[in-house]
């Protein structure tokens, strides 16, 4: 990472860490977590869906197992959450072996729609399996005890954040993330430099998954109720991609911008959009596809571009 | 020795389409041999034959001695073939040097050696005054020899250069067959794909397989090749085969 990244991600994660400090406001620190999972999220998804750019909108099914297993891990054999985490990535994990190696065969729609199918099988056996206690949801145990467990909990979400960062800028420079991005261009092409694609989608889709269930496990551990409505739907997948996208696809700050100004405009615009809000975020997706591609990061670096570009021709 | 690349008999069908009939010939270290036939001929199925992208219904592709039949494309590669294709296809996203690394990569213990590796290539090419330009802002020309450039990257011993000069001017191919000359200096065997006898074909191939309707023609040296009168008819139509104008 070069110098600017550096200390960027410096006075970023600075900031985050010393939050609770400077910020009292309960509401507004509960904002600061959802951002928080969110970007988490979006950066997993942009390791599939940006850099290797593979639209899954099935992603919420790695989010319900990480959820699930926390639940579903205390009531039967009453483990502690971290035991559930740790069996909610391994689960993601295996599950995303079963849905890549099934689902990367295929290629546009066809993937998205059958990413789609794959989650959507889940919630509907969350919904109808007797163990999951279908619509009505299960309780799922808190991280930390009180008091200050929010707080903690927030704590607990920073080191994953800093692993979703770390990987992601590790990507943008490395050997992978080339072949991911040579994939995402053209998997012949790819192919020719002695890629296998099927196997460099699979990493990227094995990472994803157990950031994504990491951060299911941690949402299940601080809302302790989960149900297929709210850790299995569309929605979730649809705003993972959205933050990627709006922020900017295939770069390192993207999903983290995309994080804060999704979750600040849909807190705003909560009670005037009620259910209308996936009308929102398909109008918002279409904008930034038609009038953006390169999300809200390219404008700052466009404008970079052509100051550097300015100065190289002044000198 | 055996030859570094050998076809026996090699058949594909799509469909009803016979785009590969029964065609054999051997390519020698150190040749750089043209396959040339008109539109259709079946130029591009032979690439995708040998390179891996379609696989052969019967028929056996030697390559250092050794049956590549049903290899997938990436490990044709790290065996050592490298290819072109007929319509360039650079990540436009990346920088020159980025793109050429992406070939780099595959012999590289890291980016800093992927790095240098891409540098050795694009300097031998002539690109290196580009290397930090973006892909996408390069010529058609440019755009083949990067091409070139990110095939020899991997290290290929043989490379497939389908439609070399497609779509170049006089200048810019007198530019590639010089190029090409030196690929031997490299170590590198070439087989070029192009449509028509030029002038460059003629200068720079050591031999030539003439395709047509999806089998071997002729096979020979290029000056054997055209006065072959099977090569003529197929190229001009039978009434130039006794050198004849038409009426």
């Amino acid at each position: 990472m070069s110098r600017s990244g550096l200390v960027s991600s410096a006075i970023f994660f600075g900031l985050l860490l010393s939050l609770p400090l400077w910020l009292k406001d309960a509401y507004l620190q509960q904002i600061v977590f959802r951002i928080v999972i969110f970007a988490i999220l979006g950066m997993a998804w942009n390791l599939v869906g940006g850099y290797a750019g593979q639209l899954s909108l099935g992603h919420v099914a790695y989010f319900g197992i990480g959820a699930y297993s926390v639940a579903l891990f205390h009531e039967a054999f009453d483990w502690n959450p971290w035991l559930g985490t740790l069996a909610g990535v391994v689960l993601a994990c295996l599950a995303a072996l079963l849905i890549g190696s099934l689902t990367f065969r295929l290629r546009g729609p066809y993937f998205v729609l059958s990413t789609i199918a794959a989650a959507e099988i889940l919630r509907l056996l969350a919904l109808n399996l007797s163990f999951t206690h279908g619509a009505i949801g299960m309780i799922a145990p808190g991280f930390f005890e009180e008091p200050n467990g929010d707080r903690k909990t927030y704590y607990a979400a920073l080191p994953l954040l800093g692993v979703a960062f770390a990987l992601t800028a590790w990507t943008h420079r490395s050997r992978f993330g080339y072949y991911l991005r040579a994939i995402r261009e053209n998997e012949d092409t790819a192919m020719a430099v002695g890629i296998n694609p099927a196997v460099e989608k699979l990493k990227a889709l094995l990472f994803s998954a157990a950031l994504v269930a990491a951060a299911g496990a941690l949402y299940a551990g601080v809302f302790q109720f989960i149900g297929p409505d709210s850790v299995l739907a569309i929605d979730l997948s649809v705003q993972m991609a959205l933050i990627a996208m709006l922020g900017g696809a295939a770069t390192v700050w993207g999903p983290i911008v995309g994080a804060v100004v999704l979750t600040v405009a849909a807190e705003g615009l909560k009670a005037y959009l009620e259910r209308a809000h996936l009308f929102f975020y398909g109008l918002l997706l279409v904008v930034v596809v038609l009038f953006l591609p390169g999300g809200l990061v390219s404008i700052v670096k466009q404008r970079w571009f052509r100051r550097t570009a300015a100065r190289a021709q002044a000198a | 020795m055996a030859p570094l690349l050998q076809l026996k008999h090699v058949v594909k069908r799509f469909g009803g389409l016979l785009a590969t009939n029964d065609v054999s010939f051997d390519v020698e270290e150190g040749e750089v041999v043209f396959i040339i036939g008109p539109n259709g001929a079946g130029k591009t199925t032979l690439f995708n034959l040998i390179s891996g992208y379609v696989t052969a219904d019967s028929g056996e592709i030697l390559y250092r001695g050794h049956n590549i039949v049903g290899l997938k494309p990436y490990q044709t590669t790290r065996l050592g073939i490298g290819r072109t294709f007929q319509i360039v296809k650079p990540l436009p996203s990346l920088t020159v040097r980025e793109n050429v690394m992406l070939g780099s990569f595959l012999h590289a213990h890291s980016r800093a050696e992927a790095g240098r590796k891409a540098d050795e290539v694009l300097a031998f090419l002539g690109l290196d005054k580009r290397a930090d330009q973006l892909a996408s802002g390069l010529p058609l020309a440019q755009r083949k020899m990067l091409e070139v450039a990110r095939a020899l990257a991997t290290g290929a011993k043989l490379l497939l250069l389908d439609e070399v000069m497609a779509g170049l001017n006089p200048t810019e191919s007198a530019e590639v067959v010089t190029l090409l000359r030196k690929l031997k200096d490299f170590g590198v065997t070439a087989v070029g794909g192009v449509e028509h006898i030029m002038r460059v074909v003629m200068a720079l191939a050591s031999r030539v397989v003439v395709m047509d309707q999806g089998g071997k023609l002729a096979e020979g040296s290029p000056q054997a090749v055209v006065h072959d009168p099977r090569v003529v008819e197929a190229y001009l139509g039978s009434k130039y085969q006794k050198g004849g104008a038409p009426t």
